[in-house]
């Protein structure tokens, strides 16, 4: 009754979340600036393009990126394999004992008949799948706590899913193995299937058990004599063994139930082998019920998205089906951590500690997006941040195990992002390379160029508007110190290929190169961080390589660029 | 002949894959042993503006690797082998930074001990295969072609650090190319900047540097231009070909040095990867001049 009861309870919520989770596939949109393509259409565009996969060729493709790609996680098996053995065996273990176990009364005993859970292989298999399932677990665990841990991020839901999955097999065994110690089990099983005719034979299959197959018993002490047990395994024989292969085969149950056997009795009083069942029960109609709202749903998303992939490339999906893949993309990351392993912006993370330069990361921020979670600013601007460390290298894209097509997403989180109109000084580094190069948004991008503009100018005093009288200070904010052998022959200027650049370069170039190093000279550094001509500084070193005063004038730029962004973003 | 890890950074394997395909092809004839080291990261150029610790130490970290794996390292990209040599630099004088840095290494068990060096690949062609080598290694030469070359500024600049060839009249690709029996003109920029370093944060000047480079280039007799460097060469074939829009006549044929060399020595067109470049125009039953 209580069992029924939980498990249409947790199908219920089960059954529910898939529905609701579903149905965002459809109803979210990582970009809020896409045009608006209504849900109906979306629908219709994932049912044509279903059909259009399934009723063709692509089928045969289907099928192979589920062999290879579902079934035998190729891409994690290339990439890592201390992963992959992790993965296979919480997989194939998982999935083995739910159809086998969890799924008894509707597979094994069609499938099987003469199915019995005690009998062996199955009485062995369900231990080794058990066994499996925790060797991968544990793994798992390992792995996040001792390999590279700065860069795989763990979060409360990574490490509570190996919990729970770890638990539900625990209590397997934990529940076995007080079955197999419980005398009141025993005794329930002679009443019923024992065919015994007297005290004497009670006790020699008593006997037998306790020696055999590890039931404790307080009546049996001193009589385990041979003749006793010779009795006790004719009646095993003829009462048991049909349905019960030795109890050692459920290798995992039968050694627990011998390291507890000095509490197996008191445990079998209070009536542990009900506790234990309704614990086990508890927790998989539990994982059940949870299993769509949290990264576990990867088993539903992910071989989606493996399978359009192998399918189809990206770029010839319809637009309303590129939105519904972009979703249940993210329902496909399981925060696994392989994109920050080889992520190119690796040593960008170590050095600037923002943990939004992993790809991982981002991909959380994406998923509040989507849900339409308000962000407040200081986590904007660090996501931000986050988004224009990358070097667009696609490595991320390329190794993900779940196929999420992460430069694609960043992309839209970086179009998201410009809607919101925070001015990112980051942009003003070569990684805005890449970006331009593949020409998309540029005016938002000229805007935000133009927006980081106006925060520089208004954060230092220029050399127009400065109203200070010469301090004369040396410039103690520099480590490059050459600055000071400038004797200001302006050879710099004259070779600058910025300078050379425009014909009305005295209205066009705000501070000329040796004008930007005569003020450090002067003590003035507020005025050179104003410059705008440090950031139109190509980095060609000529300056410095002609410079007959050795003055280190491109490395100097450097060090005031990265001195004037540590200022407006702090 | 020595083995080489192989750095690529992270523009060649998205952006050029001729770069890399038609390189290892090349040095494979050469004689030159490549190997690939899985976990190389950017070389930190790009993020120079904006953190010099995270361009040093993204720098380093791939130097620690190759260190590990007990290679050199050869580059392709210019900005790549400036970063790396200026890393190696700066740590070798501030054992501050080099104990920060080897304390991130730590975690992945890798330490920088600053013993790799670095060669850009057009060393290793001029001077450990040698001028001589490389002419018996063609098949046919070419005539009547005029390159300009474009050196690139990080693989000059800052002499000190880089090293490479003579600060204020280098030769070594001039020389390079004439190899193959074309003719190295005498122009203008080949000193000078190809304006990519700008290219996203001010593209009006950008684009300003490379007109003039093209202009020049062409004003001075070019048929094509090769360069050397990843930035380069995406500025002189995808920016210039982004920015011609329609006027295909101007276009000036951009050929990276290894596809120039791979056609000498006959090797597959396919691997040498031409018609990657958007700037080649390619006819049916060959390449459109100047490499018909």
């Amino acid at each position: 009754m209580t069992f029924h009861l939980l498990l249409y309870l947790s199908l219920f919520i089960c059954l529910t979340g898939l529905v609701l989770k579903i149905s965002t596939w459809f109803l979210y949109k990582v970009n809020t600036s896409e045009n608006d393509i209504s849900t109906r259409q979306r629908i219709s565009a994932a049912i044509k393009g279903t059909a259009h996969i399934i009723f063709s060729k692509k089928i045969i493709l289907i099928i192979k990126s589920f062999l290879m790609d579902v079934l035998l996680q190729k891409k994690i098996f290339e990439k890592n394999m201390l992963a992959w053995i992790a993965h296979m065996f919480i997989f194939n273990g998982f999935i083995l004992l739910f159809l086998m176990h969890g799924l008894e009364s509707i597979v094994s005993e069609n499938l099987f008949y003469d199915y019995y859970s005690t009998i062996n292989p199955f009485l062995f298999l369900r231990n080794l799948f058990g066994i499996m399932v925790l060797a991968g677990t544990g793994i798992a665990f390992f792995k996040r706590i001792l390999l590279k841990s700065s860069r795989i991020n763990s979060n409360k839901e990574d490490w509570f899913t190996l919990f729970i999955i770890a638990f539900i097999i625990l209590s397997g065994i934990f529940l076995e193995s007080a079955k197999i110690s419980s005398y009141s089990e025993f005794q329930n099983m002679v009443e019923d299937y024992g065919e015994i005719d007297d005290k004497d034979e009670m006790q020699a299959l008593e006997s037998y058990w306790v020696k055999n197959h590890g039931i404790v018993s307080t009546n049996i002490i001193n009589t385990l004599d041979k003749k006793t047990l010779l009795l006790g395994s004719e009646i095993h024989d003829m009462s048991c063994s049909e349905c019960h292969s030795p109890a050692k085969w459920a290798f995992a149950s039968f050694s627990t139930a011998k390291i507890l056997k000095p509490i197996s009795l008191s445990l079998d009083k209070a009536g542990g082998v009900i506790l234990l069942w309704y614990i086990h029960i508890i927790a998989c109609f539990f994982f059940l019920a949870w299993l769509p709202f949290s990264k576990m749903f990867h088993i539903i998303a992910s071989p989606i998205v493996l399978m359009t992939n192998a399918a189809m490339q990206q770029d010839k999906f319809t637009p309303a089906n590129l939105l519904n893949k972009q979703i249940i993309e993210l329902d496909a990351c399981t925060h696994c951590g392989t994109c920050n392993l080889d992520c190119s912006a690796i040593m960008f993370f170590e050095s600037l500690q923002n943990q939004f330069i992993l790809p991982s990361e981002k991909i959380n921020f994406l998923k509040n997006i989507a849900s339409g979670k308000k962000l407040d600013i200081k986590y904007l601007k660090n996501i931000q941040k986050g988004i224009y460390l990358c070097t667009n290298c696609e490595r991320c894209t390329k190794i993900c195990p779940s196929g999420i097509n992460l430069k694609k997403l960043f992309a839209n989180a970086r179009d998201n992002l410009l809607q919101k109109k925070i001015p990112e000084p980051y942009i003003y580094s070569q990684l805005s390379f890449a970006l331009t190069l593949e020409n998309k948004f540029s005016d938002e991008h000229l805007e935000a160029l133009k927006s980081v503009d106006l925060l520089l100018k208004s954060s230092f005093n220029s050399l127009k508007n400065i109203n200070k009288t010469l301090s004369l200070k040396k410039t103690k904010a520099l480590s490059n110190i050459t600055y000071r052998s400038c004797y200001c022959c302006q050879s710099c200027t004259n070779i600058c290929p910025v300078v050379g650049a425009y014909k009305n370069s005295n209205e066009v170039v705000d501070m000329m190169p040796h004008q930007i190093i005569y003020s450090l000279g002067i003590g003035l550094i507020d005025i050179a961080l104003s410059a705008k001509m440090i950031w139109d500084c190509s980095g060609c070193y000529l300056c410095q390589e002609y410079c007959p005063q050795r003055v280190e004038i491109c490395d100097i730029f450097y060090n005031l660029k990265n001195l004037a962004i540590k200022q407006i973003t702090h | 002949m020595k083995k080489y890890a192989l750095f690529l950074g992270c523009n060649i394997p998205i952006r050029i894959q001729q770069y890399a395909s038609s390189t290892k092809a090349v040095l494979k004839n050469l004689g030159v042993e490549l190997k690939s080291i899985s976990g190389f990261n950017c070389c930190g150029y790009p993020v120079r503006n904006i953190d010099e610790k995270s361009f040093l130490f993204s720098s380093a970290r791939n130097m620690a690797l190759a260190e590990k794996k007990g290679f050199d390292i050869l580059v392709m990209c210019n900005c790549c082998f400036q970063s790396l040599k200026i890393a190696k630099n700066s740590l070798s004088k501030d054992k501050g930074l080099l104990n920060e840095l080897n304390e991130i290494l730590a975690k992945e068990g890798l330490k920088y001990q600053g013993i790799v060096k670095i060669k850009h690949f057009l060393s290793i062609i001029y001077h450990d295969i040698g001028i001589n080598f490389l002419k018996q290694s063609l098949l046919k030469t070419f005539n009547n072609l005029n390159i300009a070359v474009i050196y690139g500024c990080h693989i000059l600049r800052p002499h000190e650090i880089t090293g490479f060839d003579n600060r204020f009249a280098p030769s070594i690709l001039d020389e390079l190319v004439e190899a193959t029996g074309a003719c190295s003109i005498d122009w203008q920029g080949k000193l000078g900047c190809c304006g990519a370093s700008l290219t996203g944060i001010n593209d009006k000047l950008s684009t300003i540097i490379l007109k003039e480079k093209l202009d020049d280039a062409k004003n001075a007799g070019a048929d094509c231009i090769i360069s050397v460097c990843a930035f380069c060469h995406i500025q002189f074939d995808t920016v210039q070909k982004n920015s011609a829009k329609n006027d295909e006549l101007k276009i000036l044929p951009a050929i990276l040095y290894p596809q120039l060399l791979g056609l000498c020595m006959g090797i597959d067109e396919k691997i040498l990867g031409i018609e990657q470049n958007k700037t080649i125009k390619i006819k049916k039953g060959g390449y459109a001049p100047p490499f018909a």
